[in-house]
């Protein structure tokens, strides 16, 4: 997660607040979240696409951090912090999505691709399907890595897994979805 | 079989990339008005806290080395 905050303050400042933030101060924790919501969010939003969840599971994020604020080690990037506790509140997001029924189909109502890539109706609802019938874990991958193209290195940071790991989970669910879209009639 | 490229292209095109910018709202409300936790006993709970007050009543002079376990 690049440092994209409107306002940046001092590294002096960061790690003050980040100090203050692990004792519990409120304010310190307002500030922060101030700071970086709107980079969580996106992060937030590119693993579990949609808005309004995005929304929700970063507010979950944050107050996640704030009951886990003890363990914070202000000597570390609060960011990559901020980020590995969000990645865990949209898997759990994805699961119980999953455990309803799923909201890979919500991604039907986005704007229709470019006229020089676009595949077939048919085609991206085989997709949309087969990338639903992944597990939370390897659809995660398979978002962050195949189509929103984030380096192997970041989410493997956020997952809090090695990069072999994460380059073993884009295999498998490679395999997966290529297996699963050739039944569902999707042409090489 | 379907090559990576074509994969890729599928995905992308079924997915596109989310440009979402900024949350529609202000969330600094959602995170303090969060919903606390019901902290609800449990059957093993409430089992084990029985099987403490049955083992209490049973043998009253056993409490010493029950309270060595909290």
């Amino acid at each position: 997660m690049r440092d994209e905050r409107a306002d940046p303050a001092s590294p002096a400042t960061d790690a003050a607040l980040e100090m203050r933030f692990a004792a519990g101060d409120v304010a310190a924790f307002e500030a922060l979240f101030r700071a970086w919501h709107g980079e969580v969010f996106r992060w937030v939003a590119r693993i579990v696409r949609d808005r309004a969840a995005a929304e929700d599971v970063t507010a979950e994020a944050f107050w996640r951090a704030y009951r886990g604020r003890a363990r914070f080690d202000p000597s570390r990037s609060f960011g990559a912090w901020m980020r590995r506790i969000a990645t865990n509140a949209a898997l759990d997001d994805l699961r119980r999505a999953r455990a309803d029924g799923g909201r890979v189909a919500d991604v039907a109502g986005l704007p229709a691709p470019d006229a020089g890539e676009a595949s077939s109706r048919d085609d991206r609802e085989a997709v949309l399907t087969a990338v639903g019938r992944l597990s939370p874990a390897l659809r995660v991958v398979v978002t962050l890595a195949l189509v929103e193209e984030q380096p192997y290195a970041e989410i493997a940071d956020a997952l809090g897994i090695s990069v072999a790991a994460v380059k073993v989970r884009v295999f498998r669910a490679v395999r997966a979805l290529r297996r699963d879209l050739e039944r569902l009639g999707v042409r090489p | 079989m379907i090559d990576d490229d074509r994969l890729g292209t599928l995905l992308r095109s079924a997915m596109p990339p989310m440009n979402t910018g900024e949350p529609s709202r202000d969330l600094w409300p959602l995170v303090t008005n969060r919903p606390r936790p019901v902290i609800a006993w449990s059957r093993i709970d409430a089992g084990i806290a029985a099987a403490i007050v049955l083992a209490i009543v049973a043998m009253p002079n056993a409490w010493l080395l029950v309270a060595y376990h909290f």
